[in-house]
């Protein structure tokens, strides 16, 4: 495996597209959570709507975690857009057909384009760490990994998010059409999964039977699902503070959606006209 | 020994049978032509070998056993375009090749020297010509020295000049033993560095053999008379010849090479009551035989 990744290395290092999109990642999970802390600081903190708000930081330890982990989980749609940028490259410059002529598997292809998933998903968390480090220290609480568990989730989160760019991209295989399904199927599934909890609402309201938010019974919802905003002092006396209702099993669907795209992206390679 | 055995090869796309049950073997050291008109099956046949395409059925072999990407790995190939990462130069697209095939660095400078494309080295991919981007495929197909090279139509794109060092280095390369597996639509190119050759037309394998066997020389004896139709009629009762054809008005029986006789013929006419107004003898030409076999 190290082998195929120094040649995965070889391809992408001097790639305008891939620089740009990693910086662009980079500084954005810095400055994405940085307007999130000024926000609480200089305004939230200064409100007069009660001294409740006033008190709650959510860059604080341990509410780091996981205000961190949910407010990156929005900038996730770029490395998932680089994964399909660098997959369907391949299909349009057949590329990929030259390496496996030069004697890559089939298997060897898809699987280093799998794992390249998965280290995007390891960066993308380790980068949420630091930042979260980072911002906590900087509110002056004593460290703590109270919450982490929340970064748990922002990795399978970012896992769902990347293997669904792999699928795409190995389904569709034109880089244009191929994002554009991938933000279209973001937000239907959305739209799904709003439609979803009301019908689970209204069927718990009709007759008691419980299923859950069933709208986090989808792929990208059950990743998604997990990650919340830490609630303020106000919220959380109105609301449940745990991030979905069925913890267990929507946990069980992300990291079961997660194999399910992994398993389809191989076959479909393994067994397609390139 | 057979470097490539083909077995019943069949591939479908939706409706179309691109190829059907085509059966070849490909012997060590030989230069292998692969010929037949646009649309005949022959890049989809090498894709398949090659482990781009999926065969709808039959199987095939590499080096006398069944095919794996180890055997892969031996085998230079160029295959329909030159693909690289357009983004990268030629040296770093090179790097990226001979890793796959898990051979050293150390060739790619005498590799873009054979290919005349080491003062472009550096260059990206995307700022060469079309020659340039097929002679790198070709310096990538040479790479690591292989026992057995395919090119699919390797002088697409190149100029005269180009063609013709081309087909210097493919004669050499089989001077030295390679075995070369070369589709062409070309019949010129095939005729010049070829010494077998497989003819598809339509997915179909029409003919497959060494060059001197397929395109065997024949004599083609061209009649013309004022009643064409009694004319075929006697010419059907003749009993040597291998085939009798209409083409531009005239009639033509083939034959053997050097079997032919015209006097014979003419005097067989006149008995028969038919005065010939036109009688001829010519070889038939790779192209023509090329010809009768497609058509």
């Amino acid at each position: 495996m190290n082998k195929l990744l120094k040649i995965e290395w070889l391809k992408v290092k001097n790639y305008t597209a891939f620089k740009l999109l990693s910086i662009f990642f980079c500084v954005g999970v810095v400055l994405i959570n940085y307007a999130v802390y000024a926000i609480n600081k200089n305004i939230l903190a200064n409100s007069t709507g009660g001294k409740l708000l006033a008190s709650f930081n959510p860059y604080n330890f341990s509410n780091t975690w996981q205000s961190t982990s949910y407010t990156t989980g929005f900038l996730l749609v770029l490395p998932a857009m680089l994964l399909i940028i660098l997959i369907t490259n391949e299909y349009t410059f057949k590329t990929n057909r030259q390496n496996i002529i030069d004697g890559w598997s089939r298997n060897e292809f898809i699987m280093v384009k799998i794992i390249i998933a998965i280290i995007f998903a390891i960066i993308s968390t380790l980068l949420v760490v630091l930042t979260a480090t980072g911002f906590g220290l900087l509110s002056g609480s004593d460290f703590s990994l109270n919450q982490f568990s929340h970064v748990g989730f922002f990795f399978l989160k970012a896992l769902t998010y990347n293997m669904f760019a792999v699928l795409i991209a190995v389904l569709i295989k034109k880089t244009g059409f191929a994002i554009g399904l991938y933000f279209i199927y973001l937000g239907t599934e959305n739209f799904l999964s709003q439609m979803l909890d009301i019908a689970s609402i209204k069927l718990k309201n009709y007759n008691g039977t419980d299923l859950g938010s069933m709208g986090d019974y989808l792929p990208m919802n059950a990743a998604d699902g997990l990650l919340t905003f830490p609630d303020n002092p106000l919220k959380s006396l109105t609301r449940n503070i745990l991030p979905t209702d069925y913890f267990w099993v929507v946990i069980s669907l992300a990291i079961a959606y997660f194999i399910l795209f992994v398993v389809w992206s191989r076959k479909k390679y393994l067994n397609a006209d390139l | 020994m057979a470097i490539l055995t083909v077995e019943n090869i069949s591939k479908n796309y939706g409706k179309i049978q691109a190829l059907k049950a085509v059966s070849f073997s490909v012997p060590k050291g030989c230069v292998y032509g692969i010929l037949g008109p646009n649309g005949s099956g022959k890049t989809t046949l090498l894709g398949i070998i090659m482990n781009v395409l999926k065969a709808t059925s039959g199987t095939y072999k590499l080096f006398d056993e069944v095919a794996t990407d180890a055997h892969r790995k031996k085998i230079g190939t160029l295959l329909e375009t030159p693909n690289f990462y357009h983004y990268l130069s030629a040296v770093r697209n090179l790097k990226i090749s001979a890793a796959i095939k898990e051979h050293g660095e150390e060739d790619i400078e005498n590799v873009l020297n054979t290919v005349d494309l080491y003062k472009r080295k550096d260059s990206p991919f995307s700022t060469f010509s079309l020659g340039m981007k097929q002679r790198l495929a070709i310096g990538a197909a040479l790479l690591g020295n292989p026992d057995v090279l395919v090119f699919d139509e390797p002088t697409n794109g190149l100029d005269p000049v180009g063609i013709a060092e081309i087909r210097i280095l493919i004669k050499e390369l089989s001077a030295k033993g390679k075995t070369i597996i070369m589709a062409s639509h070309l019949l010129d190119e095939v005729e010049k560095v070829c010494t077998h050759v497989a003819i598809l037309k339509q997915g179909s394998l029409l003919a497959s053999g060494t060059v001197k066997d397929v395109f065997q020389e024949s004599d083609i004896v061209q009649l013309a008379a004022a009643d064409k139709e009694k004319l075929r009629c006697i010419l059907a009762e003749l009993n040597n010849f291998l085939r009798l054809d209409e083409v531009g008005g005239n009639l033509e029986l083939s034959y053997e090479s050097g079997t032919a006789n015209l006097e014979e013929i003419n005097r067989y006419c006149f008995d028969k009551g038919i005065v010939l107004s036109h009688l001829q003898i010519k070889k038939s030409n790779f192209e023509s035989k090329f010809l009768e076999l497609t058509n």
